[in-house]
């Protein structure tokens, strides 16, 4: 069948892009000075109030002080503007200083007892996901192992691949989930994998079940793969988070009740909120496994492509 | 009865309730005075400063038959992008690049090229066959925004949207069949043109036949498969018979597998009857059995053996991030120049905008590649380079056997092929010549 492709086919499309090109030139004459670039995709500035994904960039510490800080400061203000309102009732009334100590101290006991269970579910999120992550790794490493049996140019193509795969874990996806952003490209590369693999005929006895294997190992990384994403969007549910802001919040006005002296009452009740600050923090910090200092990190596929480039 | 306790003097030492706030306002405005730097106007609380970030867009296929070949294209790229980011990135900002998949697929190039420039791209970089390159052509020329083109092609192209950093045919195959035609060359004159039905092979082998025309050498055969064909056996048997001393090859992917199989299993000697292939690169050369391919011909611009200090750096770098098995092709050191020359061009500018950039290239703007030099010709927009051929040894490596004495100036429309047809972009750009029409 002879081509239709000829130059002049595009002649007329060319004609019209040089006239556009001419009036372009003209147009962008004026505004050829170098200027600032046209995309900025991301600016300096965090949005502090509309987004709190600032909190996880914070030094662990920093975070820590800062959170305590707002805890106390804000009893401590409210110690002292709304303890004289509130205090007015309990002196009003003899023996409910006592009742609301009472109060105070069983409350104290279920609200401690749901932070304790919260931050234990925290805690596992965080254990689980780092599990999923080394699993992850380790089904790599073990399809690495086998592929690297395969004939070539097969095997190569697929070591190359599983690399590529695991540097861009390394490289692009954990930056991303550290933002709790879901990576969309390893997906391409777990595809480009599976259908690589998939390409391979066995054509010995012993190639057959190497390949069963292989296959057995890419579907327990497919697993362990979507497991992970799964978690870069884990967290508690927002009910949690309001029954946690509530309680903490009863237990300082409890405080704000209760009549002592007024510098016992700022250190008692001092105390009392840094250690709510210090159990809150300890909740935010863990709630996504991703993120923040304190996370899992990508140690297991760190020192899996180490040991892949040394090969 | 409770005794009342608020109007009880203080035991000696005690702090009054006035004292106590007015040490705790004193605290409190001494703590705001060292936090509110840091709490309030420049609030960084030891948040490491994030470089503002442009995004570029890498249109390479990732999935089916052209992956192996485009997904080292992408490699390279991401290697120079994490180099130029780790040194501080370009003009200040981060650059993001972003790789979707085509999945070779024709038609799915300018669609994720849509949703790259959607996205906020301010170049891309990639593309494979001359169908996927002319698929975005319109895309970009709409948005006026610049593809860089690592791949060599038949020419017949000029757009101001689009840097060519591969061969075009008087760069590889016209010096390739002066050469042939030479007495080193073995002074060849009956050449049978093998080709996968497509327009670079149709196109490529119109020029070859106009180029011939004009000489003492002549075409016994020319034949086009598709791109799975996978038997190539009665295609030998009738290049056996016609009396070809040489076969010009611009099969593409897979297909190559199975002629040189078919050759090999034919007799037919490289010595004397050598394959001479266009698109065959180092990659695709892994796939094929050493005694298949050793002693054949590939044209190229780059090979991996080429021994300079600038290539040996390149390969190492490259090699420690991705692998020390990694192997190198012409398409792959394209698409290192001319990411780089970007960068070039964006800082010379200083402006990310397309025109800007474009005004850059205007001025003619070179990099000094792991192959040679290569500069981008202000009037065709096209790279210059350097013309290779090379005899593919037992380790599936190539040898280079001739070279140019330095890079080849492009010429997309050779007038022997394509009379009157010119393109300068300095003054004016193209113009048309009269109507050809290629057939096969």
């Amino acid at each position: 069948m002879p081509s239709t492709a000829t130059p002049s086919n595009d002649r007329s499309r060319r004609a019209a892009v040089n006239r556009r090109r001419a009036s372009v030139t003209i147009a962008t004459s004026i505004d050829f000075t170098p200027s600032v670039p046209p995309v900025i995709l991301t600016a300096r500035t965090p949005p502090m109030f509309s987004d709190y994904s600032w909190y996880y960039e914070i030094p662990t510490t920093t975070a820590a002080l800062l959170m305590v800080a707002a805890f106390v400061g804000f009893y401590w203000v409210g110690a002292v503007i709304v303890r004289p309102i509130l205090r007015m009732f309990v002196r009003r009334a003899p023996g409910l200083n006592d009742l609301i100590g009472y109060i105070l101290s069983c409350f104290c006991v279920f609200y401690g007892l749901l932070l304790g269970l919260i931050a234990v579910t925290a805690y596992q999120n965080v254990e689980s996901a780092e599990q999923n992550v080394t699993r992850e790794a380790a089904a790599l490493s073990a399809l690495y192992e086998d592929v690297s049996r395969y004939p070539e140019p097969h095997g190569q193509n697929l070591r190359w691949l599983i690399r590529d795969y695991t540097r861009y874990v390394i490289k692009y996806a954990w930056p991303l989930q550290q933002q709790g952003i879901i990576p969309e490209e390893g997906t391409i590369r777990a595809e480009a994998l599976f259908d690589r693999l998939l390409d391979f005929q066995p054509s010995t006895p012993g190639e057959e079940i190497l390949h069963a294997e292989a296959l057995r190992q890419i579907n327990h990384f497919l697993e362990c793969r979507r497991l992970r994403l799964h978690s870069v969007k884990a967290g508690l549910p927002r009910a949690m988070w309001i029954v946690m802001f509530v309680g903490a919040f009863f237990n300082i006005l409890l405080c704000w009740m209760f009549d002592t002296r007024f510098l016992t009452q700022l250190v008692l009740g001092g105390i009392l909120a840094a250690y709510l600050g210090m159990m809150m923090y300890l909740i935010v910090d863990m709630n996504q496994p991703f993120r923040g200092e304190v996370s899992v990190s990508p140690e297991a596929f760190e020192l899996l492509y180490k040991r892949m480039l040394e090969d | 009865m409770p005794v009342p306790t608020a109007n009880l003097p203080l035991p000696r030492g005690a702090l009054s309730r006035r004292a106590a706030l007015r040490s705790g306002v004193a605290a409190t405005l001494a703590a705001s005075r060292v936090l509110a730097p840091s709490l309030f106007v420049g609030c960084s609380l030891g948040i490491p400063p994030r470089a503002p970030t442009v995004r570029i867009g890498l249109l390479h296929s990732q999935t089916g038959p052209l992956a192996i070949g485009s997904t080292s294209l992408r490699d390279v790229e991401l290697d120079a992008v994490e180099r130029f980011n780790a040194a501080g990135g370009i003009l200040g900002y981060a650059i993001d690049p972003r790789a979707p998949d085509t999945r070779s697929r024709t038609e799915l190039f300018p669609k994720r090229a849509t949703t790259l420039l959607d996205d906020g791209a301010v170049a891309l970089f990639g593309c494979w066959s001359s169908g996927s390159r002319k698929a975005v052509l319109p895309l970009l020329e709409e948005r006026d925004r610049l593809l860089f083109y690592p791949v060599q092609y038949e020419g017949n192209e000029t757009s101001r949207n689009v840097i060519y950093g591969g061969q075009v045919p008087n760069q590889q195959v016209l010096p390739a069949l002066d050469w042939l035609r030479s007495g080193p060359g073995g002074e060849r004159k009956k050449f049978f043109l093998l080709g996968s039905d497509y327009v670079y092979p149709r196109t490529t082998n119109f020029i070859v036949r106009k180029w011939l025309a004009g000489t003492d050498a002549g075409i016994v055969g020319e034949e086009y498969f598709s791109l799975d064909t996978k038997d190539f056996a009665p295609v030998v048997t009738r290049i056996r018979e016609s009396g070809a001393d040489c076969i010009l090859n611009t099969v593409n992917g897979a297909g190559n597998i199975a002629l040189c199989a078919a050759l090999a299993e034919a007799g037919i000697d490289p010595a004397k009857v050598p394959l001479v292939s266009t698109s065959i690169s180092e990659d695709d050369l892994r796939s094929m059995p050493a005694a298949h391919v050793a002693g054949h011909w590939v044209l190229s611009s780059y090979f991996q053996t080429v021994d300079t200090p600038a290539n040996a750096a390149w390969m190492a770098g490259f090699r420690g991030e991705f692998g020390q098995d990694r192997v190198f092709g012409d398409s792959m050191e394209a698409a290192w120049c001319l990411i780089n020359l970007w960068k070039a061009a964006v800082e010379e500018a200083g402006s990310f905008a397309t025109e800007a950039v474009r005004q850059v290239f205007a001025k003619g703007i070179g990099f000094d590649g792991p192959g040679g030099r290569m500069t981008i010709d202000p009037a065709t927009q096209h790279a210059t380079k350097y013309f290779r051929l090379g005899r593919v040894r037992p380790d599936r490596l190539c040898d280079v056997v001739v070279s140019s004495d330095g890079p080849l100036a492009p010429d997309p429309y050779p007038q022997v092929a394509f009379p009157g047809w010119k393109c300068d972009w300095t003054k004016g750009g193209l113009e048309p010549g009269p109507e050809v029409a290629i057939d096969g």
